[in-house]
């Protein structure tokens, strides 16, 4: 199916009960069983269902079976994701470092934790952070966006948020709160609307599967709309999916990762990979403080392995690589891939263990400026911009807690109806 | 008349009471159990807030900033060195099915990411017998460690010994800050406030403000990215503990965190590593932390603990 122009700004929506019938039908046709059951269960509990807000050609995010997606809890998990209240000296929401204008990255190359303390690794964008099946840099053993927050919350190294030993604390300040405890009630009324760990995991994590972004100038190009990008995008795309680059060996897919899981998708995708970044010993040793997947696997083969990272909004997500330590896009080009990995220039040498497929190219600079034109044209807009994503406390248009239940942003008819 | 009714009822629950006595007696009747813990450093209790002297390679004057781990699979021994599962009172808050947690800090001083309630002896019954000798693992069993920690019962839910980006958790959690150094007085609950180790470009001072210890399974990646470890980590670093001669009324099992630190120099920290020891390979700071506790580090075999041991109560 075809997407209109701009249709995708608005990525949840209410449904009042009367329309049950109508909605019921089109998840049954659009989106499939968990939807569903999403759907059945919210009708009992909750005056209003929740679809994707998608085009119908995008893939439907598979959503854990104890946390199925409501509006009740994305409205909670909203607030919760920009909540200071969720560290321990109250300074730093989730949001802090995942700006939305960034997608949901933060600019810097690390940040500082709540101790004074750089941390390791890069923000990563929350772009479509939905179909991962893995999460952080590089650690196979987060599975769930769940679980993946149990790390800035409560890791010890790197502090991030500090709240290692203070759950209590946390769920007292929330219960002290005039909205949370009515919006706790609304999204988990089979628990009471208990305020713990669990809920507030769950209403964070429904909140950031919502963060889809299938609106970028290049998205109308491929569905029909020939004018949506510019003849220099366009050789750009000639040559990042070209056997002279290799880029989409790995940047793959509907989001540009060959790290993907999707509903209906009998096993995930996941690829980790060096790209030569560092060579410290000549041998592919990374920095000793972070040598990606093998500080989880303990696999000595496994150095230096991060994740693919999708490409949509790469553009406003500045600085690169897992430790932000390439400052532009042109740098990640030229001095990185066009090189066989910065270790090249920088290092001792081209990485012995990076991927088969960094060996290197040759560009001129009208190529340069073509690629980057292709990489821009990925940057979707209207996810940077929606409303329904902003920090509602901060934004005048966005949703004020447990009273109006639209959330704006976008036209109506999105297109997965 | 009255009186008489009374009385066959009284003799018909005597009756019962017997025959339910009788139902028992093949399997023996249970006593209590109690096998307590207690922190020592330098011979002395430790305690959140005070100082100790002569700790480690350099004799540093430290202050306790978190003491807890947890202990699983507790058998007694009795006289013919048979081994006797002591059944855990499950009390909903520290203990769960095999498992305990032993929370030695009570928040004060340092220990400020503590909490005020400690738990300081394993209860629980066995069958009825002479006891001679007591064994223990520290640390969670391998079918709890990677249960998902967001609906875990308690004690696996308490944060502090989260241990997220490995899958499981911390078995110890045992840290002690250097006294005099400013961070360490009251203040912003957050540990670490000096440089402690160097996580970035831009910060590789080798100075310490304390030494943590976090010993846990590492190498847990699963084959599959959507199940649990099937099987077990590459490092399960779990302890076995085994201490003769124990008897339950009589003594008391040392968690000697001198002896942990006994070869450490805690005012520094390898550069470019985990503060202290986190259990890291990469982290040199781990090798006499690893052999105190008897566990196999590197390509070091394992040779018997020194931190656990037997003392009259």
């Amino acid at each position: 199916m075809s997407p209109g122009p701009s249709n995708w700004g608005s990525l949840i929506r209410r449904r009042p009960t009367l329309l049950l019938p109508l909605g019921a039908f089109a998840l049954v046709l659009f989106a499939g069983p968990v939807w569903w059951r999403a759907q059945a269960r919210d009708s009992q509990l909750s005056q209003s269902t929740l679809q994707w807000v998608k085009p119908g050609w995008a893939p439907v995010p598979l959503v854990p079976a104890d946390n199925p997606m409501t509006s009740a809890k994305v409205q909670l998990g909203r607030l919760l994701f920009y909540d200071k209240r969720l560290s321990i000296d109250q300074s730093m929401s989730c949001g802090r470092c995942h700006q939305q204008a960034k997608a949901f990255t933060d600019g810097e190359r690390t940040h500082v934790g709540v101790n004074g303390l750089p941390g390791t690794r890069n923000a990563m964008t929350l772009t479509n952070v939905a179909y991962y099946p893995t999460y952080t840099w590089a650690n196979p053993i987060i599975t769930s966006l769940e679980r993946q927050m149990l790390v800035p919350l409560f890791g010890d190294h790197p502090l991030e948020m500090g709240m290692v030993g203070h759950e209590d604390e946390l769920a007292a300040r929330l219960s002290q709160d005039g909205e949370y405890p009515a919006l706790f009630a609304a999204a988990f009324p089979e628990d009471g609307g208990r305020i713990d760990l669990q809920h507030i995991t769950k209403a964070i994590a429904a909140f950031e599967r919502t963060l889809l972004s299938f609106n970028s100038p290049y998205d109308r190009y491929k569905q029909g709309d020939t004018n949506a990008i510019s003849a220099s995008a366009k050789r750009g795309e000639a040559l990042f999916f070209g056997e002279r680059l290799e880029c989409y060996h790995c940047h793959d897919g509907v989001n540009f990762t060959d790290n993907h899981i999707q509903q209906g998708q009998a096993f995930p995708e996941q690829g980790f990979h060096n790209t030569g970044l560092y060579n410290e010993d000549g041998q592919g040793a990374y920095k000793s403080w972070d040598h990606g997947l093998r500080d989880v696997t303990l696999r000595a083969e496994d150095e230096g392995a991060f994740r693919t990272p999708t490409l949509r909004n790469v553009a406003v997500t500045a600085p690169y690589m897992h430790d932000g330590s390439l400052p532009t896009l042109e740098v990640v080009i030229r001095q990185h891939y066009a090189v066989k990995g910065h270790s090249a220039i920088s290092g001792k040498g081209p990485n012995p263990l990076r991927s088969e497929f960094i060996e290197g190219f040759k560009l001129s600079n009208r190529e340069v400026r073509d690629l980057i034109a292709f990489l821009n044209s990925l940057t979707d807009q209207s996810f940077l911009d929606n409303p329904a994503l902003s920090d509602p406390r901060a934004s005048a248009s966005g949703v004020r807690a447990g009273k109006t239940g639209t959330q704006t942003g976008g036209d109506e008819h999105a297109s997965n109806k | 008349m009255r009186i008489f009714k009374n009385s066959a009822l009284l003799l018909v629950v005597l009756y019962a009471l017997a025959a339910a006595a009788q139902m028992q007696l093949p399997s023996g009747t249970l006593q209590r159990v109690e096998i307590e813990f207690a922190a020592r450093l330098a011979g002395k209790p430790v305690t959140c807030g005070a100082q100790y002297e002569g700790v480690g390679t350099k004799k540093s004057t430290v202050t306790p900033q978190d003491l807890r781990f947890f202990v699983s699979d507790i058998d007694l021994l009795d006289a013919n060195g048979k081994a006797v599962p002591v059944t855990l009172d499950q009390d909903g808050v520290w203990q769960y099915k095999s498992l305990t947690l032993i929370d030695l800090e009570d928040g004060k001083g340092a220990c400020r990411n503590g909490n005020p309630a400690m738990h300081t002896g394993a209860t629980g019954t066995v069958p009825a017998g002479n006891y001679r000798g007591l064994r223990f693992t520290v640390g969670v069993p391998f079918e709890l460690d990677h249960i998902s920690p967001l609906s875990a019962p308690s004690p696996l839910n308490m944060t502090a010994m989260f241990w997220s980006w490995q899958g499981g958790y911390k078995f110890i959690r045992a840290e002690v800050a250097l006294a005099g150094n400013s961070a360490n007085a009251a203040g912003p609950m957050v540990e670490n406030k000096a440089p402690a180790h160097t996580e970035a470009p831009g910060d590789r001072s080798p100075r310490s403000s304390g030494f943590p210890v976090h010993v846990g399974s590492t190498g847990c990646a699963s084959a599959s990215p959507t199940t649990a470890p099937a099987a077990e980590c590459k490092n399960p670093n779990r302890i076995s503990v085994m201490l003769p001669d124990f008897d339950p009324a009589k003594d008391v099992v040392i968690f000697d965190l001198g002896k942990l630190l006994a070869d450490s120099d805690v005012t520094t920290n390898t550069p470019n590593t985990a503060p202290g020891c986190m259990s890291g390979e990469n982290d040199s700071d781990c090798i006499p932390i690893m052999k105190a506790l008897g566990l196999s580090f590197r390509s070091v075999p394992a040779s018997p603990q020194v931190v656990f041991y037997r003392e009259a109560k």
